[in-house]
């Protein structure tokens, strides 16, 4: 369960600060999957990167399964993001130079995986998005669709309890996307993982369980779907 | 992150910009292979040198002077009843026995200096000029035929010059050992400028042949005698004269046991000029130290100039690499693990600097032959010398160099906002 309490991120200072967030307050679910919907500039990002500790709110409180991320030193939300957590971005952020094998390995090489334990692990992640055929090539020479799903690969891997999406398929054309999406929401279902999906698009946002607006940094609305876990 | 994955990674992100971690690793190598072959050459230079010594004098033997006047009065003493005529530095029989007092010698000889009018191998034959050298040391001479004992010339023997060969009528240096040759002694008059007085003949068994070599720095076509018979030629042409027990020089050789500097220190505590070996094999060393740490002061300019090209190489590679630390980090990896990941990089540029140097270096030394050649040094010599210790110390340190000039750029990467680093716009 991810709880986030009065959360306000303000950048900039005195007469140029900029609220970011402003007194976010909602309640996520274990395994749900979460659609941060907004324009850009809303803060979306921005409370992304709360929930994840990549970002510091000065106000406010994190709760991940009852512990305050917010109150941990960097280098434990460092482990917890290697553990717990994955991300997907907009633009893929693969390595172009390196193998397919190579980049869903950097997660298990963060996290301090042996060696000996690593090839499975790559091979089933890549095997969940096949791509198991590719795993020598190098990522450059991926189409938009297949960089993406190496994403995913890399994403999964770790077995995270959170996956962060960041506009997953806003650079893919709309049957790629779909591919992406079916694989995010099929991983989200089978695996229990909390998918959270920040994004612009009502279409994908209305796939999730869970859809919370947000504008000007403040939370507008949530709507859960019926039917889904609360 | 385990270090080994580290390691690997930061060779994969050089292996991906080939050229500009080729050229960066050229500017170290050039810093490298002049450290490198300076070292060579200093190593090789001293042995060369140790070689040139050892064929030129004997480490055991010191050769002891009159005290020189230092010069640390340049006013002219006045003259009065205690003056003494001043005379050039000699020493005398007073002297010796003095020297004789201090503990460790195991021979000392007055430095005898004889002439012999010429030479000849018998009645009828051809007379040559014939310098004579006393061989008081036990210098290792280069010998064409024969044997010198303990480096020593045997009573009533001679080492004749290659050069006499043939006008002595040898076939060669063989046919010359145990041969007889004459010396003729003559006995200078009281009367300076007045005809020899008295002469005589001595005859001398022929114990090698010498021959120059390219290690022998000065060398002199004559006949070397031994202690014994210069003492006795020394005595016979000086007995009518009154500098008859002055000497120039005074022959120490140091016994086996003892250490030749505490020697040297206690003759010159008594008032003598001492030149020992060591002396100039010291100062020898010295020089070829000077030229060495010049030579490789110009390399550590060079590589300390490559250091500023690493340290702008790592800014610009984490400048392009600024959406693969911020993903580094999204996943989880420590500022620690970044950082290392950057200074890992320098540390591998800093091998193949210092391994590409090294290896031009050594290449080098197959160009031994021609500077050997070209220098007109002793066959077989190798002016350069390479040490893989050196090498490796040298390479070691290169890495350790790189790494610290990859401080800064591995920081900025370190400290880099993962936020900022993965904004798309």
């Amino acid at each position: 369960m991810i709880e986030v309490r009065n959360v306000t991120k303000t950048y900039g200072k005195k007469h140029n600060a900029f609220r970011a967030l402003d007194n976010a307050n909602f309640t996520i679910p274990d395994g749900a999957s979460v659609a941060i919907l907004g324009k850009s500039g809303s803060g979306k990002s921005t409370l992304m990167h709360a929930m994840s500790g990549l970002d510091r709110p000065e106000v406010g409180k994190i709760i991940i399964n009852g512990k305050d991320i917010l109150t941990f030193k960097t280098k434990e939300i460092d482990a917890f993001r290697s553990s717990e957590m994955s991300f997907i971005f907009q633009s893929f952020f693969v390595q172009a130079n390196e193998s397919c094998y190579d980049n869903v390995s950097l997660p298990l090489e963060i996290a301090n995986v042996p060696a000996s334990k690593r090839r499975a692990r790559i091979e089933a992640a890549l095997e969940a998005v096949e791509l198991l055929d590719k795993k020598k090539s190098r990522a450059r020479d991926l189409s938009g669709g297949q960089k993406q799903r190496l994403a995913v690969a890399r994403a999964i891997v770790n077995e995270p309890k959170v996956l962060f999406a960041d506009e997953p398929t806003g650079n893919l054309d709309s049957t790629t996307g779909a591919v992406i999406e079916d694989l995010l929401f099929s991983y989200n279902k089978t695996r229990g993982v909390t998918l959270i999906i920040v994004t612009h698009d009502p279409d994908l946002a209305n796939k999730c369980d869970m859809q919370i607006n947000i504008k000007d940094g403040k939370i507008e609305s949530i709507r859960t779907k019926e039917g889904a876990k609360s | 992150m385990k270090i080994r994955d580290t390691v690997r990674r930061a060779g994969r992100s050089l292996r991906q910009a080939k050229a500009r971690t080729l050229l960066t690793s050229l500017a170290i190598s050039v810093g490298a292979f002049t450290v490198t072959l300076a070292l060579a050459a200093g190593a090789g230079g001293q042995a060369y040198t140790d070689s040139l010594i050892k064929s030129n004098g004997d480490a055991r033997h010191l050769s002891v002077f009159p005290k020189v006047d230092e010069g640390k009065s340049e006013a002219p003493k006045e003259y009065g009843a205690q003056s003494v005529a001043t005379k050039q530095g000699v020493l005398t029989e007073n002297d010796l026995n003095k020297l004789k007092k201090i503990d460790g010698i195991a021979e000392i000889d007055p430095a005898y200096n004889v002439t012999a009018a010429y030479m000849t191998r018998g009645e009828g034959s051809k007379k040559y000029e014939a310098p004579l050298t006393i061989k008081a040391d036990r210098t290792a001479m280069p010998l064409a035929a024969g044997s010198l004992p303990d480096n020593q010339v045997p009573r009533g023997g001679v080492v004749i010059s290659e050069g006499y060969l043939s006008v002595l009528g040898f076939k060669d240096a063989q046919a010359a050992i145990g041969k007889i040759v004459t010396i003729h002694i003559e006995k200078p008059s009281r009367l300076v400028g007045a005809k020899a007085t008295e002469s005589e003949d001595r005859t001398l068994t022929i114990a090698a042949v010498d021959k120059k070599s390219a290690t022998v720095l000065r060398y002199q076509t004559g006949l070397t005698l031994s202690a014994a018979d210069g003492k006795a030629i020394y005595e016979y042409q000086t007995a009518d004269l009154p500098t008859s027990d002055e000497y120039y020089a005074i022959n120490v050789r140091v016994a086996d046991g003892s250490d030749i500097t505490v020697v040297q220190k206690a003759i010159e505590g008594a008032g003598y000029t001492v030149f020992s070996l060591q002396d100039i094999q010291e100062t020898l060393f010295q020089f070829i130290s000077i030229v060495q740490w010049g030579a490789a002061g110009f390399g550590f300019l060079a590589i300390l100039a490559s250091v500023f090209g690493i340290i702008n190489t790592q800014y610009i590679s984490v400048l392009e690499r600024t959406q693969q630390i911020g993903l580094m980090k999204a996943l989880g990896a420590r500022r620690k693990d970044v950082g290392r990941l950057f200074r890992y990089e320098a540390a591998w540029v800093g091998f193949l600097g210092g391994a590409i140097g090294t290896f031009l270096a050594v290449t080098t030394s197959l160009f031994n032959p021609a500077i050997t050649q070209g220098l007109n040094l002793e066959k077989g010599t190798e002016l350069l010398q390479f040490s893989p210790i050196t090498s490796v110390i040298l390479i070691v340190s290169l890495m350790l160099v790189a790494v610290l000039a990859g401080y800064f750029p591995a920081r900025k990467a370190a400290k880099l906002d993962p936020i900022e680093a993965l904004r798309t716009e």
